[in-house]
């Protein structure tokens, strides 16, 4: 039966209504799981506050799990979910250029609107320099264009690569984020900053 | 702590119930219906029946024609060669593994092409691939095939290949029950028909 906007269950219109709704639900528990402090965000780079592996690993789990059940009582059909295409070295380049990034600017895109909303001035500033990044990169796209699509993997997930069942994965995938939330809150007690 | 404990005890339960169910439980309905009326409009199902006779001539291994008429109807009178899968019980588990598979090239026929093209689209919307429709069905493979009509003086050269081709394929695959050849056919066996470009056409649609 799902997933809905495919099999044309619900229009396209309806489709990015939804997500509205969503994302302002996303911002909101954003906003109160305090994502919308820098200082609280950054903890997680010096382990005095590891929120954010917390909300996001927690977040993708629940995710994970919901998908896969829904899968097993046959409400969804994962194969035409989307799953982004993996350019590995862009990923990489990426991913080193985002976490500098969140280190300096103690936001990571999403969670500066969050701050914005609620009017802090350090994330409307963040946000200006995301749109300088952005538009910087358009501009001298020409410039990046082979790094940008070097090394396509095509969309492959994890459990494919390593030949484990999605299942199976899932719950090692669980039991790593447990592990990680262990070692979080023993960070927390080993790194304690009183005010931030 | 306490509240690491609490997810803990809801998660973990849940993370060895998923990994212990076998995985793909959901049928996969690869179409939409807009993609099937377009496959369905478009005619990428339909083998043509002269496809079909050089394959039976040439013996193909590759081909196998499925009857989709009733056990009765195939009892009377069957293609050569021709396996009975009854439309009614088509999604049947002991015929699976005839329809979902990547041997061989199915070609349904029925006695006109509705009730096969019906096979197709349930096989096309499980996602199996290989299924064909004979174009026509039988009453155009007794019509045209088995029995064909010479063709006017005036036709194009095309026309009398085909009709060559035709008439050396019913003499090869007549006497093949109730359909009389007519006395123009005589009953030798195995003449090797003359290949016309025309029956070398591969079908329309990725097999």
């Amino acid at each position: 039966m799902g997933p809905l906007a495919p099999f044309e269950i619900i229009s396209e219109n309806t489709n990015f209504l939804l997500a509205f709704f969503i994302g302002i639900a996303f911002g909101w528990v954003l906003e109160s799981s305090g994502f919308s402090s820098s200082r609280k965000l950054a903890g997680i780079f010096y382990g005095y506050d590891t929120v954010v592996l917390k909300v996001f690993f927690t977040g993708a789990i629940t995710a994970m799990l919901g998908l896969l059940f829904m899968s097993l009582f046959g409400w969804v059909d994962l194969d035409l979910i989307y799953v982004n295409p993996t350019y590995l070295t862009s990923a990489i380049v990426g991913g080193v250029i985002m976490g500098a990034g969140f280190i300096m600017g103690g936001f990571c895109p999403g969670t500066s609107f969050c701050g914005a909303a609620i009017g802090k001035i350090d994330a409307m500033v963040f946000i200006v320099g995301l749109f300088i990044g952005v538009y910087g990169f358009a501009f001298t796209y020409g410039l990046w264009e082979k790094l940008y699509f070097a090394r396509y993997l095509g969309e492959p997930k994890v459990s494919e690569t390593l030949g484990l069942s999605d299942g199976l994965f899932g719950l090692l995938l669980i039991i790593a984020a447990l592990g990680m939330f262990v070692v979080a809150e023993w960070a927390e007690k080993k790194f304690p900053r009183e005010e931030y | 702590m306490k509240s690491l404990k609490l997810l803990a005890l809801f998660v973990i339960p849940l993370g060895i119930i998923i990994a212990a169910v076998p995985p793909d439980r959901v049928k996969h309905f690869r179409l939409t219906a807009d993609e099937l009326l377009q496959e369905a409009g478009a005619g990428v199902q339909f083998v043509s029946p002269d496809v079909v006779a050089d394959m039976l001539v040439q013996k193909d291994p590759s081909l196998r024609l499925i009857d989709v008429r009733t056990p009765e109807e195939f009892d009377a009178y069957s293609m050569p060669g021709a396996i009975n899968v009854p439309l009614s019980n088509l999604l049947a588990d002991e015929y699976t593994d005839i329809l979902n598979q990547d041997a061989y090239m199915n070609v349904f026929y029925s006695n006109g092409s509705v009730y096969a093209n019906q096979a197709w689209m349930i096989t096309r919307q499980l996602g199996y691939e290989n299924n064909f429709v004979l174009e026509g069905g039988l009453n155009y493979w007794f019509g045209n095939i088995l029995s064909p009509e010479e063709p006017s003086q005036t036709s194009p050269n095309e026309e009398f290949a085909q009709y060559d081709f035709r008439k050396s394929a019913a003499a090869a695959l007549g006497g093949g029950g109730v359909v009389s050849t007519g006395p123009e056919v005589p009953a030798v066996k195995a003449l090797k028909p003359p290949s016309t470009t025309k029956a070398k056409k591969k079908p329309a649609g990725g097999c």
